[in-house]
């Protein structure tokens, strides 16, 4: 990752989502972008130049500006229509995004369009996440990683977030998935936990 | 292309993701460049089919029509309230106390013996009523036209409302009746899952003078019984898009029923 002092940024066009640039590179804000927070708090797989990336909950496309700066090639995937048309335009401009409008939890619904990939990112709110992933860990090479931005929340408004990050530790687990680390995104998102795991 | 594309099903079963390399060796496409650009026109044309498809929908309109409605009340009541404020500061012996005054006749004191840009405000605040008129009948009637049984049973702005809070009509026609009885109640029902508070009764149909009318004693029972019916009115809206006289007729009779204090 690109750190210019203290602040992580990606080298690309600017003006995305109106980002500040620094020293002419944008800057990633962790408070806006759960995959900038993981970074910030020190850990995660770095991001490859040579690397495909599935990115699941593509959402208005601003994380994913980042991730393509840093990447060879981003799959996009979004459901919902009117953040569809904000990506759409973000991908017209990054060649190497792939915009996917299909629903995350029915893989079969795009594999055809897809290929191996080195990462899956997912930041979906469904309170299925890890089967999402699971479902979606069929395109992940072997030792390709994981990173799974869990929104306790989503899955279950009543339990506490503990409970639910170890429920869910333990269904990727079952899954085939080797559960390397887990880290609370606070103070930058609240009942958020990333879990980065490794297909066996 | 993109239709061929839609014919065939992947299984998975006997799924493996394409690798690079193999699809270079088929020699249909030059370079990984070729092969990225013509996957990524591919997906942008899906994608805006589909965008088009949703946008088409009936219920989507509708659905942004009546958000417009309820922001367009919020700001006329805001301005409405901020320049009687300001009427009290340009005539300091004015009281609102001991006469009711409506939002509509509280413009037409200020506006008397008034003149310049705080007159012009009154004026345009009114014309803005106007509008929302109109607004309001379009709404009304596109909600008759679109799902006639909810309509019936509720009125046409608060069956709008309804279909706003889910979504759109098929979503709408997927809830469950508990579900729709505490559409619009989020907060309320969210601090009754978290923890301990009791359950709101009535979301978005208490807008409905038979569960804002209905004595507190029963008022549960009324807005758990409209809401069952307006789920199956919803499911008649969506899956077959006419009234059903003798169903309103059953539903009616019900909520009137559970509204008598037993």
């Amino acid at each position: 990752m690109i750190w210019v002092e203290g602040v992580l940024v990606s080298k690309g066009a600017g003006g995305v989502y109106g980002e500040r640039i620094l020293q002419g590179c944008r800057v990633w804000d962790p408070y806006r972008s759960k995959l900038a927070a993981m970074y910030y708090l020190g850990t995660g797989p770095e991001l490859e130049p040579d690397q495909i990336v599935l990115y699941l909950g593509a959402a208005n496309g601003t994380t994913v500006s980042h991730v393509a700066d840093s990447t060879a090639v981003v799959y996009a995937v979004e459901y919902a229509p009117r953040p569809m048309q904000d990506l759409l335009e973000v991908a017209r401009r990054r060649k190497n995004i792939v915009p996917i409008m299909a629903d995350a939890t029915r893989p079969m619904e795009y594999a055809l369009l897809m290929e191996s990939v080195d990462l899956v990112y997912q930041d979906v709110a469904q309170p299925d996440q890890v089967s999402i992933a699971l479902k979606n860990s069929i395109f992940l090479k072997p030792g390709g990683k994981l990173v799974l931005m869990l929104k306790t929340r989503s899955i279950d408004v009543s339990r506490s977030p503990p409970e639910v990050l170890a429920e869910a530790k333990e269904g990727l687990l079952a899954g085939g998935m080797r559960v390397e680390e887990t880290i609370w995104l606070t103070p930058y998102h609240q009942d958020h936990a990333a879990l980065i795991c490794t297909r066996e | 292309m993109r239709d061929r594309l839609q014919r065939i099903r992947a299984e998975p079963e006997h799924y493996t993701p394409a690798q690079w390399d193999i699809v270079a060796r088929c020699g249909i496409f030059a370079s990984r460049q070729d092969y990225l650009e013509m996957l990524r026109e591919l997906c942008f044309s899906l994608a805006e089919q589909k965008i088009e498809e949703h946008f088409q929908r009936p219920d989507i309109e509708l659905l942004q029509m009546v958000r417009v409605l309820d922001e367009f009340d919020e700001v006329i009541n805001l301005l409405t309230e901020r320049l009687t404020e300001w009427y009290k500061v340009k005539r300091p012996d004015f009281s609102r106390k001991y006469r009711n005054l409506p939002a509509k006749k509280m413009i037409a004191v200020m506006r008397r013996g008034q003149g310049g840009v705080f007159r012009a405000m009154l004026d345009e605040i009114e014309r803005m009523g106007e509008l929302r008129t109109s607004l309001m009948r379009d709404v009304s009637s596109g909600a008759d036209l679109l799902m006639p049984n909810c309509s019936a049973l509720v009125g046409g702005l608060v069956a709008a409302r309804l279909l706003s809070y889910a979504g759109g009509l098929p979503e709408l026609a997927r809830l469950p009746g508990s579900a729709i009885q505490v559409l619009g109640a989020r907060t309320a029902l969210f601090s009754h899952i978290r923890g301990g508070s009791p359950p709101p009764k009535h979301g978005i149909i208490f807008q409905h003078r038979r569960v804002h009318n209905a004595p507190l004693r029963v008022r549960g029972r009324v807005s758990r019984t409209l809401a069952a019916k307006l789920g199956i009115a919803a499911r008649l809206d969506y899956y077959r898009g006419a009234e059903d006289k003798e169903f309103l007729r059953n539903a009616d009779e019900a909520v009137k029923r559970a509204g008598e204090d037993q």
